[in-house]
């Protein structure tokens, strides 16, 4: 299928929040009750549109478990987005962000766009997280939040939609540099510190990288392409 | 050199320095020089000695050099050196240890452990191993080690980046999932190795390859890492760089890599798919028709492509994975050009066969592919279908064994879940189908079948087996099947020939080993028979076939017969399983104890073991594809396992039960079936009552739109009689206001449309208002008259005066002629009111013709004719407006009542007509009498004058009348005063 872009995400947060559960209702509509432990890395996929163009969301749900964390330190670099996931009825999974939140920041491209997700909202009864908190929190680390429920689908598509938006909208400001990933760096000592950022021009865009390469050595800034 | 063959020779001398002592001074410097030249240089004459000196470099300069690494990291020359020696140590190069033989004399006593001096290749080649493990295990004893050289690699220096990546690549080879798991952990290793692939140099991202490949080797996180650093991309952009299957090395080096992340990795696999990677491999496979050249690169590079998509619809894969990418293939036209390559001519038959074996799969249990499989034809004249050609390869005996397999592993998965397909093929054996002008499959699998070579037997045998698989229908159909024996027999069933071929097998001599032929024929009959009572019946029909069975399984045989044996087993077996006890000599209870009499319970359950006890048949049941090392090992069909598995056991429970267990079970099964009975009839019940329901249902729906149409009507309906009143109401103010201009124009706008009483009452009153008149009148004429006789009387009087006479014969005159006047005008008055009838009844046809008549009494009185007529209309409809308020909710009752008030309107028009005549009767008479008192009041008044020009004294009264009089008509009555 005939994408404008495609972008990378991550899927991250403690375990039993509900990641896998997350992708699974974006990618294939459906909830599944059981938690069945994710063993390093999943892979999921769809096309949404934004702003009438169709986006390819890659998505990489990750293993939430500490010993799978230098597995899955190894996706930040390559992402383009994040979701950042709390259970809103586990206080400590709230608390955990922090590390997160560090851990992303260090291993991943600066632009990469995270979204701060409560998890679980269906369950109020046994909330421990006041919504304001998550607010608070994102605001203060410069994040977008939303509470959801992936069991009943409520804001799931939103997530994983704002989220796309907010990326696209970046690449318009021309804050990603999408030639990055054209082999072009011809004896460039930086070469092992190019920026991966996760997005790549869809296939029927028109291409300027061959021209760009001839021309221009290194890092062109901005989005030429749009 | 030569200093080193000094060395060595000295070594069993002893005076001059050992290598051991030359390498340890050689670390000593590298540890102690201060000059960085220095360090250098030994590290440069350790390198030379990496080689030669393999075990004792490696031994005592290990820490050092790893140390230089960690303070010399400035100087890549250096780092170079050291990692080459590195490197050398612990690398494990064949071909450099036989140039390193080539150089020296003897086989070099490398340590005391290994004196052996004239060791056997094999042996050097352990010891060597066994070094590179050693000090593999060395160098990452400590992790740190790895970590370090990771951040080496960062180095864009090729002299140290090349021997980095060639170190780390011995190091995984020797020890990789150590080395995996201290790569996996250390923060973007993995990113960092894949950057390898950027490198502009080719030799570095060649040997970045390699390197890959090592790191990816049965590690599934380092795998999608990889995976997600976009290596699909790279990879296959490499690939059609370097040319795609005409490439070289590179390419097949890419492939492996490729068929490393994607082998047994469902999360690659599916964003391989997701990708639309899928897409890209399509141009690999088009491989034009001229074939100019096959190098055996190309081969090798075809061979990994077509493995890579035999990896993505894999069996043992999820169904729904290589479900959707079956779909893709065929839908990016990869399947297509895969069999294209099939029906090419001159592709080497390693890739053919390896290209049947991918077709296979791409086609296994989609109906899709497997329906354009049976629509490809080969190109030869007439064009034969594919599935035709094939076949001919497989029963030829000429044709490699491998092809052959493929062959039929194609049919096989042609077959697969396939309905259709099997049909097709079990039809090209009916009489009623056959087609004898050309070659049928069917045909292509009995000439297999009967064939003198043992390996079409069973290929044929098996073929037709799974033309059977789960499918009732096509066993009952085969059994039509006659075959034309030798002139002048009769036709013999395709069962028949079977098991005739089975108990004769003896005779014919065949190529290949018998037993293969007839565990290919006992395999067919086992699947074709059960799960069938039909064909069991028609099995046991023909008489020798029993007895041939027992004899076969009760017969103490040798150890090739035994698997025969157990099919045997395994074929009365299922006679008795899915015996319908149609057949009175073998009943399931007869066949029973004739085991029993004639083989033994034990015996007979321990002969059908020997199948399941095979060496052969669990490599069979491991996976779909027929692949055997030789010929003589094709022995069992996958699918066929899968039935064993399925039998053993319930023939195993069905052979051990005794009659009398049967019938207890048969009665248990009795009160089982008399339950299922009453279970049947509730199920009936409720079946009868949810029929039932499902009509109340209906019948509920069906009302409720009924009801749902009716509230629409009624609905419509008053919004009708709304509308209805809303153009009465309009009616009405149109009405008014044309009465309105009816009073000043002459426009006639009645459109009679309604009564009204209450204007009809009012009109009643005037009616009698201007009787009262009228009589007033009348009583003021007849004293008027009194008066004009006594003034003729008087004039009489005066008259006899000789003036007076003529004068009163004057007055006389005059008054004749008023009178005259007098009668005229009522002759014109009847003349107007002869027309005014006529307007009427014009106006009461219903027009609304304006009268143009001038007469303004007769239009007086038309006005109030049409004015009455109007309001009793109008009332009418009012009263009508209260009932529709009321009656709205049945039209035909509102048409009743419209027609009895209608009938009221009748009656009332009747009545309005009778008041309108009285009306204008006294009108008419009414105007008359004004008329005549007018004019007679002129003639009073002029006789007055008259008189009182005559002289003659007029009494008062005259005035008074006059006066009273004047109460009607003021001003006329003034002006005439």
């Amino acid at each position: 299928m005939a994408y404008a872009y495609l972008f990378k995400y991550i899927i991250i947060g403690d375990t039993g929040v509900g990641k896998s559960c997350l992708l699974l209702q974006f990618t294939d509509k459906r909830f599944q009750p059981v938690h069945d432990l994710t063993i390093g890395v999943e892979f999921g996929a769809r096309m949404i549109t934004i702003d009438g163009k169709q986006i390819k969301l890659q998505i990489w749900d990750t293993a939430g478990q500490e010993s799978f964390r230098s597995i899955t330190r190894s996706y930040y670099r390559g992402a383009a987005g994040a979701l950042l996931v709390y259970d809103i009825t586990r206080r400590d999974t709230f608390n955990h962000l922090t590390t997160w939140l560090e851990d992303a920041r260090q291993h991943s491209n600066s632009n990469m766009v995270i979204m701060l997700i409560g998890n679980k909202s269906d369950l109020e009864s046994r909330r421990e997280v006041k919504k304001e908190e998550g607010e608070a929190f994102a605001r203060e680390h410069g994040l977008i939040f939303m509470e959801t429920s992936a069991k009943t689908a409520s804001n799931v598509e939103e997530a994983f939609i704002n989220t796309a938006k907010e990326i696209y909208e970046k690449i318009q400001e021309g804050v990603f540099d999408i030639n990055n990933e054209t082999e072009e760096k011809i004896s460039d000592q930086l070469e092992l510190n190019r920026q991966a950022n996760g997005i790549k021009i869809g296939p029927q865009h028109p291409t300027t990288n061959s021209t760009l390469s001839s021309n221009q050595g290194g890092h062109q800034a901005g989005g030429g392409c749009c | 050199m030569n200093f080193f063959r000094g060395v060595i020779s000295g070594q069993a001398a002893g005076p001059q320095p050992s290598g051991a002592e030359t390498i340890q001074k050689l670390c000593d410097r590298v540890a102690s020089s201060t000059l960085l030249e220095d360090r250098r240089d030994a590290v440069r004459a350790l390198k030379s000695l990496s080689k030669k000196y393999r075990m004792e470099v490696g031994t005592q300069a290990m820490d050092h050099l790893i140390n230089i690494l960690q303070t010399d990291r400035s100087d890549s020359e250096i780092l170079g050196y050291a990692l080459d020696t590195l490197y050398n140590v612990i690398c494990n190069d064949e071909e450099e240890e036989q140039d390193e033989s080539e150089d020296a004399v003897a086989p070099l006593p490398v340590s005391g452990k290994h004196k052996n001096v004239s060791v056997p290749d094999e042996n050097a080649q352990k010891q060597a191993d066994d070094l590179s493990l050693q000090f593999t295990d060395t160098f990452i004893q400590d992790p740190e080690h790895v970590t370090l050289l990771l951040t080496l690699l960062e180095e864009f220096d090729f002299h140290v980046r090349w021997p980095g990546v060639k170190l780390l690549t011995a190091l995984l080879k020797n020890q990789g999932p150590q080395i995996q798991g201290i790569i996996l952990v250390s923060p973007m290793g993995v990113s960092r190795l894949m950057d390898l692939l950027a490198d502009s140099r080719e030799v570095i991202r060649n040997d970045g390859l390699l390197l890959l490949q090592q790191l990816t080797k049965g590690n599934a996180a380092i795998q999608k890492i990889v995976a997600f650093e976009n290596a699909f991309e790279r990879l296959l952009d490499i690939i059609t760089e370097e040319g795609s299957s005409d490439g070289g090395i590179v390419v097949e080096d890419c492939l492996l890599l490729l068929l490393n992340l994607l082998k047994n990795n469902s999360s690659n696999q599916n964003f391989f798919k997701e990708g639309s990677y899928i897409q890209r491999m399509k141009p690999w496979f088009e491989v034009g028709d001229d074939n100019s050249g096959w190098s055996a690169q190309k081969v090798t590079n075809l061979h990994l492509m077509l493995q890579l998509v035999r990896v993505m619809v894999s069996p043992v894969n999820s169904p729904g994975a290589t479900a959707s990418c079956q779909k893709s293939m065929f839908q990016c036209g990869l399947l297509q050009q895969l069999c294209t390559i099939l029906m090419a001519t001159g592709v080497p038959a390693d890739i053919l066969t390896e290209t049947i074996n991918t077709v296979s799969e791409v086609i296994r249990g989609s109906q899709v592919n497997q329906d354009y499989f049976a629509s490809v034809n080969a190109p030869s004249n007439p064009p034969r279908p594919a599935i035709v050609v094939l076949l001919m390869s497989m029963v030829n005996e000429r044709q490699p064994f491998v092809l052959r397999c493929a062959v039929l592993y194609c049919f096989q998965c042609f077959l697969y879940k396939n309905q259709k397909g099997q049909g097709e093929i079990v039809a090209t054996l009916l009489p009623s189908t056959i087609d004898a002008n050309s070659i049928s499959a069917g045909q292509l699998l009995c000439g297999g079948l009967f064939s003198a070579d043992s390996l079409s037997n069973w290929c044929a045998a098996v073929a037709l087996a799974h033309a059977l698989q789960d499918n009732l229908t096509q066993k009952e159909q085969l059994l039509r099947v006659q075959l034309a024996t030798s002139l002048g027999k009769p036709p013999v069933s395709l069962l028949q020939q079977c098991t005739n071929i089975l108990s004769q097998g003896d005779k014919i001599v065949r190529r290949g080993s018998k037993v293969q032929t007839r565990v290919g024929l006992l395999m067919l009959l086992c699947t074709w028979i059960s799960n069938c009572p039909i064909a069991v019946t028609h099995f046991l029909h023909n008489q020798e076939n029993v007895p041939f069975l027992t004899a076969q399984i009760s017969e103490n045989l040798g150890e090739d017969e035994r698997l025969v044996q157990g099919l045997c087993a395994l074929l009365l077996g299922i006679c008795i399983y899915y015996n319908d006890n149609s057949l009175e000599n073998y009943t399931k209870e007869k066949l029973k104890q004739l085991i029993e009499k004639r083989i033994g319970k034990e015996n007979f359950v321990e002969k059908l073991g020997f199948i399941t006890k095979h060496e052969l048949y669990s490599r069979a049941a491991q996976k779909p594809q027929p692949v055997f090392p030789s010929p003589e090992q094709m022995l069992f069909d996958h699918e066929f396992t899968k039935l064993v598995k399925e039998l053993e056991g319930v023939i195993t429970k069905a052979v051990h039960k005794s009659s009398e267990e049967e019938k207890k079970e048969e009665e248990v099964k009795k009160t089982l079936e008399q339950h299922d009975n009453i279970v049947t009839q509730y199920k009936e019940l409720i079946r009868e009552q949810d029929a039932q329901l499902q009509e109340l249902k209906e019948q509920v729906a069906s009302m409720t739109s009924q009801n749902e149409q009716l509230q629409a009507t009624i609905t419509q309906q008053q919004s009708q009689i709304q509308q209805h009143k809303d153009q009465y109401n309009i009616l009405k103010l149109k009405l008014a206001k044309e009465n309105q201009g009816q009073s000043n124009s002459q426009g006639d706008g009645s459109q009679v449309n309604g009564l009204q009483t209450e204007e009809l009452t009012q009109l009643r009153e005037e009616v009698e208002e201007l009787r009262k008149q009228h009589s007033l009148l009348q009583t003021q004429l007849s004293d008027k008259d009194a008066l004009i006789s006594s003034l003729k009387s008087g004039a009489a009087q005066t008259a006899e005066g000789p003036a007076g006479g003529s004068d009163n014969t004057e007055l006389l005159q005059e008054l004749e002629a008023l009178r005259s006047q007098v009668q005229s005008q009522s002759t014109e008055i009847g003349q107007l009111k002869m027309e005014r009838q006529d307007l009427l009844r014009r106006a009461e046809a219903g027009s609304s013709d304006t009268l143009p008549s001038s007469d303004s009494s007769l239009d007086a009185a038309k006005m109030a004719e049409l004015e009455s007529r109007l309001g009793a209309q109008t009332s009418e409809m009012e009263r009508l407006k209260a009932e529709v308020k009321n009656l709205s909710e049945s039209r035909a009752e509102l048409e009743k009542q419209l027609d009895s008030t209608t009938s009221t309107v009748a009656i009332l028009q009747t009545e309005k007509e009778k008041l309108q005549t009285d009306v204008q009767e006294s009108k008419k008479e009414q105007d008359d009498l004004l008329m005549l008192l007018a004019d007679q009041d002129q003639k009073i008044t002029s006789l007055k004058k008259r008189l009182k020009d005559l002289g003659e004294t007029v009494e008062d009264e005259d005035d008074l009348d006059t006066r009273d009089q004047t109460d009607d008509d003021d001003e006329e009555d003034e002006d005439e005063d």
